[in-house]
């Protein structure tokens, strides 16, 4: 296993490896966490949070639910470490007292059930066993306010026959924005495009690998479009349209970043 | 990263020269600190402290006390506990429960905090002013503190609250500054609702909004009674730490540029009502979550003034000096046959030790009752007037 996939920020000290609970909802600490360590409602219900590594979207409720994680602690059957996207008071609190590690700032869908994970709540460096990081850049290219829109062939290891945009690895050396040209001018065989804007990055776990993905939004005065063989369609769509094609994880919702340039 | 600068003598606390309890806290307070972005910690005026009932804390709960144990530096006042300390009730309880929880009551004790043993200390204990900077725990009176009557606390936890209550300041950050004080998302609400609908309002917010502050628009005529029911619900289902009532409340002015709108319906809230409440008869009639003010005594005397109670028990949960202070109305809801407990309330009690159907009309209640391995009840959460038809014939 190599050093961290993923940085969040250390909020409570500790370093720990256990397998990964992942639970899609808030969390009152008091009362939707059992005294036997008992996930009692929304998605993870019934689901054991001893020893693992509790991953949740955060805290909420009582301002008591900071003594929750220190009775189970007492009782030795406490999660080994609290993963949030955002984390609040209570819980940090909570984790503080208990001695508990934890480290927010990391997005939750990065992480299945039953990984091992191991995390350290000085640095919040977080990495999954027989996970690695891979890094992506996609490119968001307009021409005349239209968006294009590419279908993925169907030989394509991942996301075969989605709709997507001009993507792949940043190679070593290449800073995201020369990626997105390269890419551009080798997917599409447009070299006019320039870079307007570069977002914020992205995660998305597929198997083994998790993609660290730069999107960045770039323009052409090319409507032409020359295909390889990663790409089987290409059309210049309204971005408002977006919403009727099956597209790759999280393109659409990342689109947003650029509105102000739609 | 901005950095929390101590000065010289919270240095000296930090580096354990005040002993092992202010150290403790501090350290707490400054991990707290950093993680809010302040640059600095400020006097406050007062703290309350959640985290009392045995049930809720534990025997680790109780060691932690033991360690950060040091006497407060500000008038502090304490949440409720597992029973009636006076009277007893409103459920039996085995005797190593109540050594138990008599134990955390004089760690407290020690420590020169108030026996107010309410949600509701703003009543007659520990009455913030506006402007105020306080550090508070309890969800409920935080979010009521904030927002109807302006004082300044950020979201505490019981043990944090305990440790800026020994050192007297507070990390200056969020809901300490007028940025962290606005309204980010617009709720337009069609109808003017009632107690148990504000409740109701508070469960449809509290995970739809999750930590965003609101600003509540046609509630004009609501009364601090009513906005009590929704800062509980609000907050038992969220980490909202303020609310704001259009005309209402004294900052209703702050509020950010573009903020997001919600409009909610008679429909939404009649659906969280019957999505939170079983049809079942209950046992126990429990109202006072949060603690009752004496004109809600007054107005429920005024309800079964001369009558004779039938069917469930009917438990009300207030504060001392809120009875004390109500003694008329106490009186009549007795001669009725209901029961007005002080100290304690139907979620800190173990309450599943006698009941297993509870009907409220307190959203907080409807929301912490059901939950397995904590309350156990079968909740049926309705207005005042549909449960007085269980208890007057």
């Amino acid at each position: 296993m190599g050093g961290r996939l993923i940085k969040g920020r250390g909020l409570s000290p500790g370093d720990k490896t256990a397998k990964a609970i992942v639970c899609d909802q808030f969390i009152s600490p008091l009362g939707e966490i059992s005294k036997d360590g008992l996930i009692t409602s929304g998605p993870c219900e019934d689901s054991c949070i001893s020893d693992k590594i509790l991953v949740f979207r955060g805290g909420r409720g009582s301002t008591v639910g900071s003594y929750t994680f220190l009775e189970l602690k007492n009782k030795n059957i406490a999660p080994s470490g609290l993963i949030i996207e955002e984390a609040d008071q209570m819980v940090v609190t909570g984790a503080i007292i208990s001695d508990i590690p934890l480290v927010d700032h990391v997005p939750l869908d990065i992480f299945l059930n039953d990984d091992t994970v191991t995390l350290s709540g000085s640095t919040g460096d977080v990495s999954i066993a027989d996970v690695i990081k891979k890094r992506v850049a996609t490119v968001y290219l307009l021409h005349k306010g239209n968006l294009l829109l590419l279908k993925r062939s169907t030989d394509m290891t991942t996301y075969p026959g989605q709709y997507g945009g001009i993507s792949g690895y940043i190679e070593r050396g290449e800073t995201p924005e020369q990626t997105g040209k390269r890419e551009t001018e080798e997917e599409c065989g447009i070299k006019d495009a320039m870079v307007k804007a570069i977002g914020k990055d992205i995660y998305v776990r597929y198997g083994g690998l998790l993609f660290e993905i730069t999107p960045m939004l770039m323009v052409t005065s090319k409507a032409d479009v020359k295909l390889n063989h990663e790409n089987s369609e290409y059309s210049w769509i309204n971005p408002k349209s977006l919403g009727d094609y099956q597209t790759v994880p999280k393109f659409k919702e990342t689109l947003m970043q650029f509105i102000d340039y739609l | 990263m901005k950095q929390l600068l101590l000065t010289r003598e919270e240095e000296k606390i930090f580096d354990g020269e005040r002993g092992e309890a202010a150290k403790i806290a501090i350290r707490l307070l400054y991990s707290l600190g950093e993680l809010g972005g302040a640059s600095r910690l400020i006097p406050i005026k007062s703290a309350h402290i959640s985290g009392v009932s045995y049930k809720n804390i534990g025997e680790g709960g109780i060691q932690f006390l033991r360690k950060i144990s040091h006497k407060v530096s500000v008038p502090t006042s304490l949440n409720p506990l597992g029973f009636d300390i006076e009277h007893g009730g409103p459920v039996t309880i085995d005797e190593g429960f109540h050594r138990k929880q008599m134990e955390i009551v004089e760690i407290y004790r020690k420590m020169g905090i108030m026996d107010s043993f309410t949600c509701t200390p703003y009543y007659f204990y520990n009455e913030p002013a506006f402007g105020d900077h306080i550090s508070w725990a309890e969800s409920s009176a935080i979010i009521y503190v904030n927002s109807l009557i302006g004082a300044r606390t950020n979201r505490e936890s019981g043990p944090s609250a305990l440790a800026s209550a020994i050192i007297g300041k507070t990390p200056d950050h969020g809901l300490h500054r007028d940025e962290g004080r606005r309204a980010s998302v617009v709720v337009n609400v069609d109808e003017p609702l009632d107690y148990t609908k504000l409740a109701a309002l508070g469960l449809y917010l509290g995970p739809k909004l999750n930590k965003l502050i609101p600003l509540i628009k046609g509630q004009k005529k609501a009364k601090s009674i009513d906005l009590k029911a929704l800062s509980a619900a609000l907050s038992a289902t969220s980490s909202i730490p303020m609310f704001h009532v259009d005309g209402v409340t004294p900052e209703y002015q702050l509020i950010s540029d573009s903020p997001e709108v919600i409009n909610v319906g008679s429909s939404e809230i009649e659906e969280t009502i019957s999505k939170n409440s079983s049809q079942e008869e209950p046992e126990l009639i429990a109202i006072g979550c949060p603690h009752l003010a004496p004109e809600e005594l007054e107005y429920i005397a005024q309800l079964v003034k001369g009558k004779r109670k039938v069917g469930p028990d009917f438990f009300l949960f207030t504060s001392r000096d809120v009875k004390a202070n109500a003694r008329d109305a106490v009186r009549t809801i007795e001669n009725f046959g209901g029961k007005v407990f002080a100290d304690t309330c139907m979620v800190v009690s173990p309450l599943s030790n006698s009941y297993a159907k509870t009907g409220t009309n307190s959203g907080k209640a409807s929301f912490y009752l059901p939950l397995k391995g904590y309350g156990n009840q079968k909740v049926a959460f309705m207005g005042i007037m549909d449960l007085m038809k269980w208890v007057v014939a």
